[in-house]
């Protein structure tokens, strides 16, 4: 066919999200020698990654592994990134494609050097998205200390206040801009890759799992920043209610997933993450005590068998078969009992602990906000890969439920699937 | 494993089961959230996740004499829970639709009851021993069956068919069904101790009767007050209807004895004066057969989650046709409607005869059976 002789419209690529898999997407096809824009809501570049205190099964810190990828963007001209930015329209066919991209001031131009004095001069404090609201930070704010680009933000909620004045004022550096405008860019791109990632499903809506009743009830994703250095307790793991180090944990697994009135599938990674937690606090304390209520353990590959094993052999931490259904909450204590049944003995157990942490599953984002984009979509939300005619590709947890390692795999392929959009026609 | 258990499933059992209401049986995985979720469970091997796995691998011995499947109420909070959508609790129930035909005989009337093609040849059945043993009366001059009422005078259902011929009919029938139902639950009674000191659910292979006696005092006030109702999260409402039906079932019953006693021993005959109070007691427990039936429709009508299988509407259309048509019999007597008085008297006992004579084999032996059980519980002190 003669259409497969016509170069295409533009030979550059649109990755968009800048998490784990969208970084490695965009690095990979640039490195290759491909133009890509790489676009990003937050503020900052590394998705979910970034807010991880651990990888499993190696235990080293995300930063470690994202820092390399930033490196690897700074020393590449033809990747361009921007944050606070949004897809808004996407038009054309494989290898001619028009997208819109909104842009969201940030209110702070590349002068800043990271000082710190506007956030000392700002007085309102505003909700940390970033660590699941378990801390306030100041209007003007740097993300979190690794972040990259590396320059603070001035949150849209504190301008045309007298703060947004202090904080121009406060700079040395002429770094706040407070008449920054939102902006809309354009580019023609070949191919284009969705790397819009995850977001921790809604544990409220478990409502037997009381998730948002009791304080000392929380996500798995709020014990990573709890486990953090950088996060709201300065990686001390202690309970919300009180600051206590809790002294007996229970990992309820499948809080949500795998359950139809929920998320029907599994998320693949909360199995692994409730065993890397459940060493986070063995860690800590010598003493302490896990209950991890499953229903089937899932350490898919033989290093995280491994993983499980090492987990299995430690004398402290306890497995039980049976999903917990029902929890209740000390009034006076703010412990919890957590009630399910251990389906290999058939007895009913009642395991009273000082904390809880409900493994909850992973919801694309495509589930509650659908992109711009002539897509396909499961029910569930993840996009679906339409190979046979190619141009925009899913990467990652835009496409299913995956760890940090398949995602890299994943968005590595589908690089090369971007570059062959580009490259066949 | 020192003790092996050598599973023999019964795929036809898994068939049936899927049939009676429980054809989601297979969707589940086993997370034990119906144990907790159930509020009438005990803590010490809870239902209904062991009675899943036993029923997805076919073990109808050792389901059928799992009094278990009899402590649930069918409730409905297990299947609202369940991750899998699995029903557990309509597996439950299909699994006591089963254990019924199972311990009732003969097996062919089991299957015929559960067919919903066999139900006109059930209804004729009564249809023509009434006609059939009149006939019979009458050819020697009794006259029981009497097609030739004169016009204007009293209408009274003896005068079509004589109560004598209506007792000589039902009284053999309810003992009938006593017998049914005493073969039964023998064996139901025997294969349930033996599963329990099995599965270490009883301490004591021999019975105590003394603490008999105190499990089924204490089990009828249980179901007296329909404690185990109101436990339930979902669908509290179906306690109302099923004390309506009960209580009427019970005050009806006590209604036909007496009058039993006012024919055949005191030689009153009717009709009974209205201001009769066993006839007060009589009207106000059809009034609570037709509410408690058709709050018993409304329910399985409008709860859209819970599957109602032939086996439910059985009940459900039994306990509304002997409701309306006894009591449309009395109104439309007293309304000087001979004519359809004396076709709904002939319809209701039709009806009448089909509750003495199906309820071993169909969902209203669950009033042996469930007793039954939750008496062993009781006595075996189940928590």
């Amino acid at each position: 066919m003669t259409e497969e002789n016509v170069a295409p419209a533009s030979d550059s690529i649109l990755v968009v999200g800048g998490g784990i898999s969208g970084l490695t997407t965009a690095i990979e096809a640039a490195e290759a020698g491909y133009e890509v824009f790489l676009v990003e809501k937050n503020p900052y570049l590394g998705g979910r990654v970034a807010q991880l205190n651990q990888y499993f099964p190696k235990q080293c810190p995300p930063t470690c592994g994202l820092e390399i990828n930033f490196r690897r963007i700074k020393d590449n001209s033809r990747l361009k990134f921007f944050t606070l930015a949004e897809v808004e329209n996407v038009t054309g066919s494989p290898g001619n494609y028009d997208v819109s991209v909104k842009i969201t001031p940030r209110y702070v131009n590349a002068n800043c050097t990271c000082c710190g004095d506007c956030a000392d001069a700002c007085q309102a404090e505003i909700d940390n998205e970033f660590d699941f609201g378990m801390q306030k930070i100041k209007g003007a704010y740097l993300p979190f200390e690794m972040a990259f680009p590396s320059r603070y933000v001035i949150s849209p909620q504190i301008i045309g206040t007298e703060d947004a004045q202090r904080c121009q004022e406060a700079c040395q550096y002429d770094a706040v801009e407070l008449d920054m405008e939102p902006k809309t860019m354009n580019f023609n791109v070949g191919s284009i890759v969705w790397a819009t990632g995850w977001q921790p499903y809604d544990a409220a809506k478990i409502d037997n799992l009381g998730f948002g009743q009791h304080p000392n009830i929380v996500t798995n994703m709020m014990m990573e920043r709890l486990a953090a250095p950088n996060g709201p307790t300065k990686g001390k793991i202690v309970r919300p209610a009180d600051g206590k180090a809790p002294e007996s944990i229970a990992f309820v697994q499948c809080a949500g997933s795998r359950d139809e009135n929920h998320l029907p599938y599994c998320s693949y990674i909360c199995c692994m993450a409730s065993l890397k937690q459940a060493m986070y606090v063995r860690e800590r304390d010598p003493d302490a005590k896990i209950y991890i209520f499953y229903i089937d353990m899932r350490a898919p590959g033989q290093r995280y068998e491994k993983f499980y094993q090492q987990a299995k052999d430690d004398e402290n931490i306890f497995f039980v078969k049976g999903k917990v259904a029902e929890v209740n909450e000390d009034a006076d204590t703010k412990n919890i009992t957590v009630v399910a049944e251990n389906a290999v003995t058939g007895e009913k157990i009642q395991q009273n602990v000082e904390m809880v942490v409900l493994a909850t599953g992973m919801e694309p984002t495509t589930a509650t906000a659908k992109l711009p984009a002539d897509l396909n979509y499961t029910d569930e939300g993840f996009i679906i890969n339409d190979f046979e005619n190619g141009g925009m590709f899913a990467a990652g947890c835009a496409n299913k439920p995956a760890d940090v390692v398949s995602s890299n795999q994943n968005a590595t392929g589908m690089a090369l699937k971007a570059i062959q959009t580009l490259v066949t026609r | 494993m020192a003790d092996t258990y050598v599973a023999e499933p019964d795929l036809g059992f898994i068939k049936e089961v899927g049939a009676l209401g429980g054809a989601d049986l297979k969707k589940c995985y086993q997370c034990a959230t119906c144990s907790v979720a159930c509020p009438i469970s005990p803590d010490n091997k809870p239902f209904p996740r062991k009675e899943m796995i036993a029923a997805s691998w076919g073990l109808k011995d050792k389901l059928i004499s799992d009094y278990d499947i009899w402590l649930c109420h069918n409730c409905g909070d297990c299947n609202t829970r369940c991750p899998r959508e699995a029903k557990p609790g309509e597996v439950l129930g299909a699994i006591r639709a089963y254990a019924v035909g199972e311990y009732a005989t003969p097996k062919a009337l089991s299957k015929a009851i559960a067919n919903p093609k066999m139900l006109p040849v059930l209804l004729a059945i009564p249809a023509v021993i009434i006609l059939v043993m009149g006939f019979i009366f009458n050819s020697f001059g009794l006259n029981w069956l009497n097609f030739s009422i004169p016009a204007g005078g009293e209408i009274w259902q003896a005068n079509f068919i004589h109560n004598y011929l209506v007792d000589i009919i039902m009284i053999p029938t309810f003992f009938g069904a006593i017998a049914v139902f005493a073969l039964g639950l023998k064996r139901f009674l025997a294969d349930m101790h033996a599963q329990a000191v099995a599965d270490g659910k009883a301490k004591d292979e021999k019975i105590d009767f003394g603490k008999v006696g105190q499990a089924v005092v204490s089990t009828v006030l249980t179901i007296i007050k329909h404690n185990k109702f109101s436990e339930c999260g979902e669908n509290k409402e179906r306690s109302t209807a099923h004390m309506l039906v009960l209580f009427s079932f019970i005050g009806l019953f006590i209604v036909t004895n007496c009058f039993f006693i006012a024919e055949w021993v005191l030689h009153i005959e009717g009709p009974y004066s209205q201001l009769n109070p066993v006839k007060w007691l009589g009207n106000a427990a059809g009034v609570a057969l037709v509410v408690g039936g058709i709050l018993l429709l409304r329910n399985r009508m409008t709860k859209k989650d819970q599957a109602s299988s032939y086996w439910d509407w059985y009940l459900v259309g039994l306990v509304l046709v002997l409701g309306l048509t006894g009591m449309l019999t009395q109104m439309a007597r007293l309304a000087g409607m001979a004519g359809i008085s004396y076709t709904l008297y002939f319809v209701h006992l039709i009806f009448v005869w089909s509750l003495f004579a199906y309820t071993p084999f169909s969902k209203l032996a669950h009033l042996v059976y469930r007793t039954a059980a939750m008496t062993y519980a009781e006595y075996t002190n189940r928590q």
